[in-house]
């Protein structure tokens, strides 16, 4: 592997076959080429190694849902409470080992106290901490030149002196991680998911593939996160599902609920939908060897009586079709009116996710016998027309829109719209930010209605252009 | 001879779905059904009291710019449903909402809707929507669903439309289904309209009036010979009144060729 560093081709990486030869990370390619001729190159490619550690660290997650990433090449696990399942910690750094290995990957694996202690004993491959060289102390080239000038060569070296003396001389932050290093202070790590709330997992000693096992299962797991959610008096919004293949690959699979649930049956009905709604369907591969599912967001959920009302019936019906179809479709095609303070008539409403809840608005009450003054329909873009004006600022005669010549038989209007000159950074001024609209109220000679604006006063601008933006009914 | 072909009957093999032939038979006869007033009562009399609450109903657009017309009419039917819990699903995929432009709530309350009850459902394609349409139906959470479409699409079919029928007779939902400038094809649906806007009844200074329709029945599967009308919209009282044909014509029009009869479809 090699890299440009510094404005020369340097050895970024080599495996073991060319450390044999005497090459070594750093070196000039064209030392390198000099020493092996046939020397075989490839490009470095760190975006390609976070990838592949990423990977990695997906499926490190079936030891603990604590896992982190510390690249360049290092994974942290915190496994603490969960190396009972391997029966100790011994035996879950040794099956991490045999999976690595299956894929060709060599690794070293280090047990420590804390994620810094655990971190050096497995890049300087020491058995104890007393043995890592002072580098892991993370301090700069000049600090370690210094320790290792004063003699002190190993943690262990330093584990013994005082601390004050350390401080003033190198400053706090080597102190501090000398402490992590000694398994004095405990820092947790930040793992790469939020921790769930709920967890429950089935491991399997034989690979399962079919999708009515993988279904049964789930509904198992559902059962069982059922149970503690109603120990907690907790409904859960988002289940997740984490497929682990036996080849190390992890699939994921996310199910929102837009009201807290706690129902088996319902559940495994989103994630039944979810299943035929993904892009790529499922490829078991040689089988799934763990299956977890997990709660990551949860809400209290009371007991609900239900039958007495009919009110709860419609709600839930409800809830759960938007719930359903939001799993299918995604949850931002499933929408709401939602009103908002503007009168800009596009920015005034709104749509936004039903499974985030209703929104209450008021919206405005009709006038008896005054027909509607805003259309049912707004277009998104306004479409541009061609307008015929009996002068300048006159009402429209006639307009062309969609290669349609509409002629004008009733107007009512203009309807004076001004910018909002607020939310404009140099604040009022004649023709800032926006122009000036003047709406039309506008039906046709075969009766259909429109809402056509001018945009610009001819004082603003020269030429005003004009918009159809909405159908009345 | 006498007996025409008839793409309506469907062959079902009697073995296979005996219970969807028994509710085949049951939606289409008409006896025990909840009708719905239109509230015009010229309309509701050729109609012998109304559409069935529990069926569904195609909209055709006159022409090409009619099917806005088709959706308003649609809509304000289902704001004809009395006060509920259930709301009302507007299923629409990417491409209607990219012609012919979004639902704006403003207008909505204008014309009398409760926009909060108004659940908006966008689909990538035309099968997403027929099956959101179907299981919208089938839950207990809407009292209307409405299904825009537009263009003459294959999967609108006669087994499409009688899913969703079947589903609307089965538990009383109104489903509505808005084909814009379609041609009509057989389906399952139990009224066919076509509608286009008309004239309205000017307000003083000439200005545009309340939402009027040219609505003429193609078919009805209860045998109601077809007829065309002339309908107003009133907001206050929810309901549509009739509008005199002619008299509600105003001098300005003078263009006799635009009449509801010229711009029917060939």
């Amino acid at each position: 592997m090699v890299e440009k560093q510094r404005g020369a081709m340097r050895l970024a990486a080599c495996d073991p076959a060319a450390h044999a030869l005497g090459l070594t990370a750093g070196m000039a390619l064209a030392d390198a080429r000099a020493r092996v001729p046939d020397l075989a190159v490839f490009d470095h490619d760190p975006a390609a190694d976070l990838n592949l550690l990423g990977w990695l660290a997906d499926g490190c997650e079936r030891y603990t849902p604590a896992c982190m990433l510390d690249p360049p090449q290092g994974l942290l696990l915190d496994i603490t409470g969960c190396e009972h399942v391997f029966g100790d910690a011994a035996r879950l750094a040794k099956d991490l080992h045999a999976r690595f290995s299956r894929h060709g990957l060599s690794c070293r694996i280090a047990l420590g106290g804390t994620p810094d202690s655990a971190q050096a004993k497995a890049r300087y491959a020491a058995r104890a901490i007393s043995g890592v060289p002072v580098e892991a102390l993370d301090g700069g080239d000049k600090v370690h030149k210094a320790l290792r000038r004063a003699g002190l060569r190993s943690i262990g070296d330093l584990a013994v002196r005082p601390r004050k003396p350390l401080a003033a001389r190198f400053g706090k932050a080597v102190v501090v991680r000398l402490a992590r290093l000694l398994e004095e202070e405990d820092p947790r790590i930040t793992p790469r998911r939020s921790l769930p709330i709920i967890h429950v997992a089935q491991n399997f000693a034989e690979p399962i593939s079919r999708t009515n096992d993988v279904l049964a299962t789930i509904e198992m797991l559902a059962g069982g996160a059922a149970v503690q959610l109603q120990e907690r008096g907790q409904g859960g919004r988002r289940f997740e599902i984490c497929l682990f293949r036996s080849d190390g690959h992890v699939a994921r699979l996310a199910v929102d609920t837009g009201t807290p649930t706690r129902d088996a049956a319902l559940l495994m009905r989103l994630i039944r939908e979810r299943i035929d709604a993904l892009s790529d369907p499922l490829d078991p591969g040689f089988g799934y060897d763990l299956i977890r599912l997990e709660v990551s967001l949860a809400e209290v959920l009371a007991n609900v009586q239900v039958g007495l009302e009919t009110k709860i019936d419609t709600d839930a019906a409800a809830a759960a079709l938007i719930d359903r179809l939001s799993v299918r479709l995604g949850a931002e095609r499933i929408r709401q009116f939602h009103a908002r303070q503007s009168h800009i008539p596009e920015r005034a409403a709104l749509e936004r996710v039903a499974q985030s809840g209703a929104s209450k608005a008021d919206w405005p009450k009709p006038v008896p016998g005054e027909p509607a003054m805003r259309p049912f329909r707004l277009f998104e873009t306004p479409q541009p027309i061609e307008v015929t004006a009996g002068f300048p600022e006159g009402e429209p005669r006639s307009f062309r829109w969609r290669r349609h010549v509409h002629r004008v038989t009733r107007v009512e209007g203009p309807e004076r719209i001004s910018p909002e000159w607020w939310r404009h950074a140099r604040g009022y001024a004649p023709g800032n930010g926006s122009l000036t609209r003047d709406y039309y109220r506008v039906e046709d000679n075969e009766g259909r209605r429109f809402w056509l604006f001018r945009r610009g006063l001819y004082d603003e601008i020269e030429r005003p252009l004009w918009y159809l933006h909405g159908i009345f009914a | 001879m006498n007996k025409k072909p008839n793409h309506i009957q469907p062959t079902l093999s009697a073995g296979a779905f005996p219970s969807v032939q028994g509710m085949w038979k049951q939606y289409q006869s008409d006896a025990a059904q909840s009708l719905l007033p239109i509230g015009a009562p010229y309309v509701d009399e050729r109609l012998r009291g109304g559409i069935a609450q529990a069926g569904l109903h195609e909209f055709f657009g006159g022409a090409k710019a009619d099917s806005h017309a088709a959706a308003a009419f649609a809509l304000l039917l289902a704001w004809r449903l009395p006060e509920s819990d259930a709301g009302i699903f507007w299923i629409s995929g990417d491409k209607e909402r990219q012609t012919s432009g979004r639902l704006y709530p403003y207008g909505l309350s204008a014309m009398g809707g409760d926009p909060a009850r108004m659940l908006l459902v966008q689909t990538a394609d035309l099968r997403d929507a027929l099956r959101a349409a179907a299981d919208a139906i089938r839950s207990k959470a809407a009292s209307a669903v409405i299904l825009e479409t537009h263009g003459n699409a294959r999967l609108v079919d006669l087994t499409s439309t009688r899913r969703l029928a079947l589903a609307a007779a089965e538990t009383g939902v109104l489903a509505l289904l808005v084909r814009g400038d379609a041609v009509p094809m057989p389906s399952a649906a139990r009224t066919r309209w076509r509608i286009c806007s008309a004239p309205s009844a000017p307000l003083p200074g000439n200005a545009p009036g309340l939402p009027t329709f040219d609505i003429s029945l193609l078919r009805h599967r209860g045998g109601t010979a077809p007829f065309a009308a002339r309908v107003t919209w009133d907001h206050a009282t929810r309901s549509f009144f009739d509008a005199p044909l002619s008299g509600g014509l105003s001098a300005i029009v003078t263009d006799t060729k635009t009449g509801p009869a010229s711009r029917q479809r060939a």
